[in-house]
């Protein structure tokens, strides 16, 4: 499988503080990468540096081979690159649909048709489709504030998948959700990863969600890759458990 | 009864100026968290700026109109968030705010100094007179007035919520950081804003000039009143800033009338301290939550 993403010796520090130190790994086509690591290991950063909101101290990424590093947020957006963030981040006082149809729109239309063309840039029936795939249906015309929490995160994940994107980050996807919808954004996930061929990335804590959902994870520990491998590699791994539970 | 009707439709003519330039100051606070304390003088320059084209350049109303216009949107819109808003929002939004009463005094005595301090009689774009609608006598240009306004705002809203330019600018107001994200081009978004602001003051001041005549000091009572209507409606939806501009207008009216155009300020004043009692997100705003 052909890297979507290479990231070689990623650096990133504030001052004093190194945050991401020499990180490295690379994400193949179709494939659900998964990075763990405690509190303040920078997985964060790592995903703030790969989308432009920071620049790297060194360090290079790659997408599709092409050098995107200290690219903006909106250069990589246009490249394919589209996230979530740990808090729920959907536009409150738009509805469903239009979250959605906002995701998808930038990508779409010459400059006119950017500035003056219809509100809904002919994404009406993509968003409903990506409403009925996320189960979304009854609540298409609701306002994005008044749905629960768990209901905004599928809408987060559904709009970071709207452009139909080369590479979508998903930081803390399962964060705060109760266990019946987690369940739904799991297979949500697995879905949109076997029927569309999304390459996805995702940062979590909760050790259940990302083992079953991703084929490889990546364990951070201060800022740099403790180890690679498979979800049951992972989990025996003698290092993974020390730096989880201490000696 | 037909003597409080006309009251009614002359409230409502100045409420839908007022309303002009309580839309201008919820839009851009949405964009951009400034508070614009100039916007009375907003509404007031452009009339003088008009009149100024007809007498030193000898130009045609409608050609200094046409010109008087586009400078004040591209000096007042675009030049004040280069000049003004750029550099002191990063300090916060209160130098921000310190910096528009700035404004507000630069334009207000600049106007005086460089124009007239005398009230000059601006020609109104509407035939005088009067028409009799069910036994009451209605001013024409009130009507006008309240027509062309209506039409401005409609236009407004359709191209907020139904074009592409204008949902991007309201995902900007909602949440600019994601926004960023997915591609939107945010800058851009905020700029247009501020054109869009002093656009509807230029409309507003053609509206307001040939009532109350073109005057340096026009700006501190519609700077007032609209920010009254705009907290009044509620400082974070448009269709608050036209309610509370309508309210606005018909309470002055009204008081000026029936109670003491002596006090006729503190009227709206009084409604504006028992709203923020009873309801400080506005009579038709909605109530905002912030993390902390």
């Amino acid at each position: 499988m052909k890297p979507v993403l290479q990231v070689t010796g990623l650096r990133k520090s504030f001052g004093g503080v190194v945050a991401v130190d020499g990180v490295s790994f690379e994400v193949h086509e179709g494939e659900i990468l998964g990075i763990i690591g405690p509190n303040g290991c920078g997985k964060s950063t790592l995903f703030n540096c790969i989308l432009g909101q920071l620049v790297p101290s060194a360090g290079d990424i790659r997408l599709d081979g092409v050098d995107v590093t200290g690219s903006t947020p909106e250069a990589m957006n246009r490249r394919g690159v589209s996230r979530t963030f740990q808090l729920l981040q959907v536009f409150p006082e738009l509805s469903v649909r239009e979250n959605l149809i906002l995701a998808g729109q930038e990508h779409r239309g010459t400059m006119l048709a950017r500035l003056f063309g219809p509100g809904d840039a002919g994404l009406t029936a993509e968003a409903d489709r990506m409403i009925g795939f996320f189960r979304l249906v009854h609540l298409a015309d609701a306002r994005a504030g008044s749905l629960s929490y768990g209901q905004q995160k599928l809408l987060d994940a559904a709009m970071a998948f709207m452009a139909g994107p080369r590479l979508v980050l998903l930081d803390e996807p399962a964060g705060g959700v109760n266990l019946t919808m987690l369940a739904d954004l799991r297979e949500r996930l697995r879905a949109m990863n076997a029927e569309r061929g999304a390459t996805f990335v995702v940062i979590e804590h909760n050790m259940d969600f990302v083992m079953s959902l991703c084929s490889r994870v990546i364990v951070m520990v201060e800022g740099k890759v403790l180890m690679t491998g498979t979800p049951a590699q992972v989990r025996s791994d003698p290092a993974v458990l020390e730096a989880y539970l201490g000696n | 009864m037909a003597e409080l009707v006309a009251y009614i439709v002359a409230g409502l003519a100045t409420g839908a100026i007022y309303a002009l330039a309580a839309i201008g100051f919820t839009l851009v606070w949405q964009t951009s968290q400034t508070i614009n304390f100039a916007q009375g003088e907003y509404v007031m320059l452009p009339a003088i700026l008009i009149l100024a084209g007809v007498s030193f350049f000898g130009l045609p109303l409608w050609a200094a109109a046409l010109l008087g216009g586009l400078v004040f949107v591209a000096v007042f819109g675009a030049g004040f968030k280069i000049a003004v808003v750029d550099p002191m929002i990063r300090h916060g939004v209160l130098p921000l705010a310190i910096a528009t009463m700035a404004l507000a005094i630069i334009m207000k005595e600049g106007a005086k100094d460089f124009f007239s301090s005398e009230a000059q009689t601006f020609p109104s774009p509407f035939p005088a007179g009067a028409v009799d609608i069910l036994g009451v006598s209605l001013s024409i240009q009130h009507i006008a007035i309240i027509a062309v306004a209506f039409i401005a705002i409609g236009m407004l809203q359709w191209f907020v919520s139904r074009t592409r330019t204008g949902r991007q600018m309201q995902a900007t107001a909602q949440n600019p950081g994601v926004a960023l994200i997915l591609g939107i081009p945010v800058a851009r978004m905020v700029m247009l804003t501020f054109a869009i602001n002093a656009a509807l003051a230029v409309l507003a001041s053609v509206l307001v000039s040939p009532l109350y005549l073109a005057k340096f000091s026009n700006g501190e009572v519609i700077g007032l009143f609209a920010f009254i209507a705009a907290i009044v409606g509620g400082f974070n939806q448009v269709r608050g800033a036209l309610g509370g501009g309508l309210i606005v207008g018909v309470v002055d009216s009204l008081a000026a009338a029936y109670i003491s155009s002596s006090y006729r300020l503190a009227v709206p004043l009084a409604l504006l301290v028992l709203i923020i009692l009873i309801k400080p997100e506005g009579l038709f705003g909605r109530r905002e939550e912030r993390r902390i």
